[in-house]
């Protein structure tokens, strides 16, 4: 028996050209340079191009046009196999979800069953006697002539009009009306969609349509709406390949196909929900309180001593006066326990260990607050790195692309390279983002792993800076030029390279997490710093055993292609003319 | 007034009611409002509502019959399904409302009702509970209740 995933590779062809990329692996060499000039100019693609590097695509983004192509072509399907109406075809479909295969299965192990439970009915309960001129209407038990009255597979009588209410009482009682049955409470013969066009009710018959749209991705285990706000497309995904959830809706946003969450490669869903979690939970607020205040003795309110001695008064209605240090009440302090800034009694107390268990708690507690904030912070503030960077490229695209082009007098389609640029700060941003969460669940006592992850983070930061100043600050004087300027193909080559090596580093950094550093040897005996920060990337790199395209095999495989050469100093790769690294100014060896 | 412009329906449906009542059960509309109905629903036999009369009221709104007639009970009774307040937890008189329903069908499920209660889908928790712990004594303090409130009353 056909499967649904034959029907869905059939209409792949329509939807998108994003199998384009398909044939583009890890392991081919990166033809960076030379696919300038056939890129369309479509910005989209260049986020497809992105997601496309990524060993295969595992997913289809759907416009409306293609998801009510595809519901007629799975209608039209079961029609035909089963050699039943359309009609009665997308009511067996809405009731198993959708799934064509699922449709099949049910009915051809049982077709009596399945016509029973679904309410498909061979032939009317009620049989109407032809000669029969005037019917009464089983709602308003009015009389009326046949022409006027209706019924569903059943037989049972009702008037347009009563049909008419029975319907759209129900549409707008939500999605459910597509499961409609007979008014008939014993009845239970489905109500299709040749009813709906009873309604004289234009409104309702759209509402009816866009029910039966949304339960075909929503009630459909394989497709399901981009979150983004506002976003119309739906995604297809084929689960069958492996680990990555990660899909890219044509509106740019990029989400994760499991927990529909934002797109967050290297860390999983599991520490996302966690992460998420843990950012709006009140027990980061509890945390807090419980670190740094006290409860009042008396009145059991927190207070938060921020300057000031150790006496005490808690505000009015409490009023309460009691030592800060031994919560004991302040009459019995003075002089004789050490005056306003010491307390003998709490000193004594904590030396026979009667506050050890309570103290202790708050440090800890505090502690844990200052590394959660520690990453919290961080996390934020590539988001909003990550933020200004879309809004950068907003601008870049809408303002900035049109004037240089007419300044250094290049067709737009070759400052495509700014883009791209651009589109890698965008994603680099996200990775190092949550690489921060990855950070906070790395357990503390991997020590070597904690130190390796790091290093790793910290060179992904700084070739990360290094290709945002560059794309941001360097471009600066071309766009104040007033006429061509020679070093601009320089200004190309040296963006187009480190955006290649950075979306280079950061896909084998997201691999390398992915796999749980497992290269790394937990309790460190045989893992040594990066031999030395030199190579780092490059070493660090080949360190991940799974990794298929190590940064050195695609830097050499660039290197094959005779028109470029590897500083082996920074991994810049420069054009053959170059006897110096134009990146860090070494001599070529 | 609203009565003059009152569906078809509706008339017949009292017609029928008042000329063909279901045993057990009067149900006649109010002088001033047409779509208020006073009902009368005797407890079934071999319940522990048995002997009782129930006074309830029904209350046909405007979108009836698309929309389920509101019912409720106006004697105090001892039951899993219905609060203190008379309020029926009745599926037909929520999503399984249909227009092929009508006043009598609800009112005869109604009674079915009495006969069988089902404290496994309660309105009133710490009576179902009651119910399910300890049935026997449950019925007991229904039947009491019946003698209080619907004998005589």
């Amino acid at each position: 028996m056909e499967s649904e995933d034959d029907m869905h590779d059939a209409n792949d062809i329509d939807s998108l050209d994003d199998d384009f990329y398909s044939g583009e692996t890890e392991d081919a060499p990166l033809d960076y340079y030379s696919d300038y000039d056939d890129e369309a100019d479509d910005y989209f693609e260049d986020a497809d191009r992105i997601e496309s590097r990524r060993p295969e695509q595992n997913f289809t983004i759907l416009k409306e046009s293609d998801i009510k192509q595809r519901q007629e072509e799975d209608v039209t399907r079961v029609a035909t196999v089963l050699s039943i109406s359309r009609i009665f075809a997308s009511i067996l479909l809405r009731y198993y979800n959708w799934s064509v295969s699922r449709v099949h299965d049910a009915w051809f192990a049982d077709e009596e069953q399945v016509r029973k439970t679904v309410g498909l009915l061979e032939k009317p309960i009620v049989q109407l006697d032809n000669n029969t001129k005037e019917l009464t209407c089983g709602i308003c038990f009015e009389n009326y002539p046949r022409a006027r009255i209706e019924m569903a597979s059943c037989g049972h009588p009702y008037c347009i009009s009563c049909w008419e209410g029975y319907i759209s009482t129900s549409i707008s009682d939500g999605p459910g009306c597509l499961m409609l049955r007979c008014p008939d409470p014993t009845c239970g013969a489905a109500v299709g969609q040749d009813m709906i066009s009873l309604l004289k009710s234009d409104e309702d018959k759209q509402k009816y349509a866009r029910y039966l749209l949304r339960s075909y991705i929503e009630d459909n285990k394989k497709s399901k709406w981009c979150p983004a706000p506002g976003c119309e497309y739906a995604v297809t995904f084929d689960a069958g390949s492996g680990g990555n959830y990660d899909v890219s809706c044509l509106c740019s946003y990029s989400f994760c196909w499991n927990c529909t969450e934002e797109a967050h490669r290297p860390v999983d869903c599991g520490t996302v929900a966690k992460w998420i979690l843990k950012n709006s939970a009140e027990s980061e607020n509890m945390n807090w309180i419980l670190a740094n205040s006290k409860p009042c003795p008396k009145c059991k309110r927190p207070i938060e001593k921020n300057q000031g001695c150790m006496h005490m008064t808690c505000t009015p209605p409490c009023k309460y006066e009691f030592c800060w240090l031994c919560l004991g009440v302040w009459s019995d302090h003075g002089e004789r326990t050490g005056g306003f800034y010491a307390c003998n009694r709490y000193e004594t107390a904590k030396q026979e260990g009667v506050y050890d268990d309570t103290e202790r708690r708050r440090e800890m507690a505090k502690n844990s607050l200052e590394r959660y904030t520690h990453y919290y912070e961080r996390w934020a503030s590539n988001q909003s790195s990550r933020q200004k960077a879309l809004a950068d490229l907003q601008q870049m695209q809408t303002v900035h692309i049109e004037k240089l082009s007419d300044i250094q007098c290049q067709p737009e389609s070759q400052l495509k390279f700014i883009t791209e640029a651009w589109l890698q700060i965008i994603e680099c941003r996200r990775v190092l983002k949550w690489t921060y969460a990855y950070g906070f669940y790395l357990p503390e006592h991997e020590h070597a792993k904690k130190q390796f992850f790091e290093y790793l983070q910290g060179e992904a930061e700084s070739g990360l800076e290094r290709l945002h100043q560059c794309a941001e600050k360097e471009l600066q004087p071309f766009l104040c030029a007033d006429e061509p300027s020679r070093e601009f193909n320089d200004f190309r080559t040296k963006l187009a390279g480190l955006t290649s090596v950075t979306r280079n580093y950061f896909e084998n950094l997201v691999r390398a997490l992915e796999n749980g550093l497992s290269d790394v040897d937990s309790n460190g005996a045989s893992f040594s710093r990066a031999t030395s920060s030199k190579n780092a990337a490059g070493s660090s790199k080949s360190r991940s055993g799974r990794v298929k395209g190590t940064f050195r095999t695609s830097m050499s495989s660039r290197m094959n292609d005779d028109s470029h050469w590897c500083c082996e100093h920074c991994t810049y790769a420069n054009v053959k003319s170059a006897t110096t690294c134009q990146m860090c100014y070494q001599q070529r060896r | 007034m609203a009565n003059s412009n009152l569906p078809r329906r509706i008339i017949k449906e009292t017609q029928r009611l008042l000329s063909e009542p279901a045993p057990g059960i009067s149900a006649s509309p109010s002088e001033d409002n047409m779509r208020y109905f006073n009902v009368m629903i005797l407890g079934p036999t071999q319940s522990p509502y048995e002997g009782g009369v129930f006074k309830l009221e029904l209350f046909l709104p405007e979108e009836y019959p698309m929309a389920a007639p509101k019912v409720r009970f106006l004697t105090k009774i001892y039951h899993p399904n219905i609060d203190k307040l008379g309020r029926i937890c009745l599926d037909i008189l929520k999503d399984k409302w249909s227009p092929a329903l009508q006043i009598r069908t609800v009112l005869l499920s109604i009674q079915a009702l009495l006969s069988a209660p089902n404290p496994d889908d309660p309105l009133s928790e710490n009576i179902a509970k009651h119910w399910k712990s300890n049935e026997a004594e449950a019925v007991e303090t229904a039947k009491e209740w019946t003698r209080l409130y619907a004998i005589g009353a």
